[in-house]
Formats: C-alpha cells, sequence, structure tokens
C-alpha cells in the first residue's frame, strides 16, 4: 500500500527487545516524553497497550491519540507498526 | 443513568456490549478510553437494545440494496465483491434458524446487535422489500461516481462516432464484412 519508513522497517524487522518507545514509527521525542511521562518508557510496554486492545488498531489509534494528543497520521502509523510486528513476532 | 466513572468494570464491559463495542479488559490503562467510546456511542442516540432495527437499517442498507439491484445488472465488478458477501447474508437469513444463525453470524461480524436481529429477522423478510423499494433508486446514484445516464451518453457518443468513420471509408468493403 502506501510506502513505509525506515523506522517503521527498523522496528518491525526484528525482535523489540528493550528498544525506547522513540523507536516505534510515528513515535518521536515529543509524543515519547509524553508517553513516558504517563508510565510507557518502553516500546514493549505500548505493545502491551495494543495488545490489550485486542491488537485492534483503530481502537488503538483512539487511545494513542488520545493519551498522547497524536494526529491521525502519528498514531496511524503507529499502529501498523505494531500490527506488523505482531503478525511477524507473536 | 449514573455516572461511567462510577461503574465497575463488568458494568462498562456490559455497556460496551451492548452497543456492539468490540473491546478488550477493562483495567486502568484502558478504562478511560472505553468511558469514551461509551459516552460517544450514547450521544449518537442509543445504538443499544431499545432499537436494534434502526442499526439494522443503517448497516444494511447499503448491502441490500447491491442484492436489490444485482439481477438486473451483474456486471459491475465492485459491486460484485458486495454481492457476494451479501448473498449469503440474505440466504442464511431467509433459511437458516435464528438460533444457529446467531451463532455464525457473532463470529463472523464484529460490532453488530444480531444476537437481537436474529430474533427479528423473520419479520424483516417481509416487512424489508417494500422500504427496499425505495432506498434502492437513491443508493445506486449515490454509489456512482459518474451517474448512469452520463454513461449512456458516452456510450452513445463513441458508437456514432464509430457509424461515421465506417460510413465516411471510400470503400465499402468493411461495411459489407460487418454485413
Amino acid at each position: 500500500m502506501s510506502t513505509t519508513s525506515q523506522k517503521h522497517r527498523d522496528f518491525v524487522g526484528e525482535p523489540m527487545g528493550d528498544k525506547p518507545v522513540m523507536a516505534l514509527s510515528g513515535i518521536g521525542d515529543t509524543l515519547g516524553k509524553k508517553l513516558e511521562e504517563q508510565g510507557f518508557d518502553k516500546a514493549s510496554v505500548v505493545l502491551g497497550q495494543f495488545l490489550l486492545l485486542k491488537k485492534d488498531t483503530e481502537m488503538f489509534t483512539d487511545w494513542l491519540k488520545d493519551a498522547t494528543g497524536a494526529n491521525s497520521r502519528q498514531a496511524g502509523s503507529c499502529a501498523q507498526c505494531l500490527k506488523e510486528w505482531c503478525d511477524a513476532f507473536l | 443513568m449514573s455516572s461511567l466513572s462510577n461503574m465497575s468494570a463488568e458494568e462498562i464491559s456490559e455497556l460496551l456490549d451492548e452497543y456492539g463495542i468490540k473491546h478488550g479488559p477493562v483495567v486502568d490503562s484502558t478504562r478511560n478510553l472505553y468511558e469514551k467510546k461509551l459516552k460517544e456511542a450514547m450521544a449518537k442516540g442509543k445504538k443499544a437494545k431499545p432499537s436494534p432495527d434502526k442499526t439494522f437499517y443503517r448497516e444494511e442498507e447499503e448491502e441490500v440494496t447491491y442484492v436489490y439491484r444485482t439481477p438486473a445488472k451483474s456486471e459491475d465488478v465492485r459491486d460484485s465483491r458486495t454481492y457476494m458477501r451479501s448473498r449469503p447474508e440474505w440466504t442464511e437469513r431467509e433459511l437458516e434458524h435464528s438460533a444457529s444463525y446467531s451463532g455464525y453470524s457473532r463470529s463472523d461480524y464484529k460490532g453488530r446487535n444480531y444476537d437481537e436481529l436474529s430474533h427479528e429477522s423473520p419479520k424483516y423478510t417481509k416487512e424489508d422489500f417494500p422500504t427496499y423499494g425505495q432506498d434502492a433508486p437513491k443508493a445506486p446514484k449515490s454509489s456512482r461516481l459518474i451517474p448512469l445516464w452520463v454513461q449512456f451518453l458516452c456510450f452513445l457518443a463513441v458508437a456514432v462516432f464509430l457509424y461515421l468513420v465506417f460510413s465516411s471509408m471510400e470503400s465499402n468493403e468493411p461495411l459489407k464484412v460487418i454485413e
């Protein structure tokens, strides 16, 4: 569909391990800080939230926009990134 | 109506089910989101148990219109996908019993109140048609990017053009071949 960014490809290509939350596609410094403030200090914790929402990208996008003020593009990108990671590794 | 924040997690979960919102566990991090979703759903005017018929119409309107039209028009590739999806729906609704139907629909359709609808399905097969007769002329227009009459006009223009080309040819051979 749309071309994926290098960040997306880097994340989806390997187990996330202990990567910081800013390694997620769509999450930059600003959003990353906001997530860390709420306790989501690692990408795996955000993954946890994604899984709690039953891997529903729409729900996750809504949650992310709500929690951090992300716009649709950023939230959608993060959701898609997590979804693909799950498809590959979960 | 008690405020959502006072409800227990189970009550929130039940409410989400009533509104047909697919959801995961209601825990600390997800609770906020689900409360918001419920508020939105309530504001939209109660898609919950009170009026399942309206939900049915709104969701099914487009699909049933395609089924209604496809006997006459089976060329549209775009419709064939929806046609295939909605056709099983119709045969299921008319033929299968509500018990087995609700089992099928639960796994297949997310966020729809089919468990309520399955009770009403026998009624709908008869009641639907008069209404859909009215909806059918409306819906196809909105679903087409180029109106039907424009397509006919283009076709006629191309046909006339081809005729002129043939008729203006010097030799009569092409015409004879066709005839």
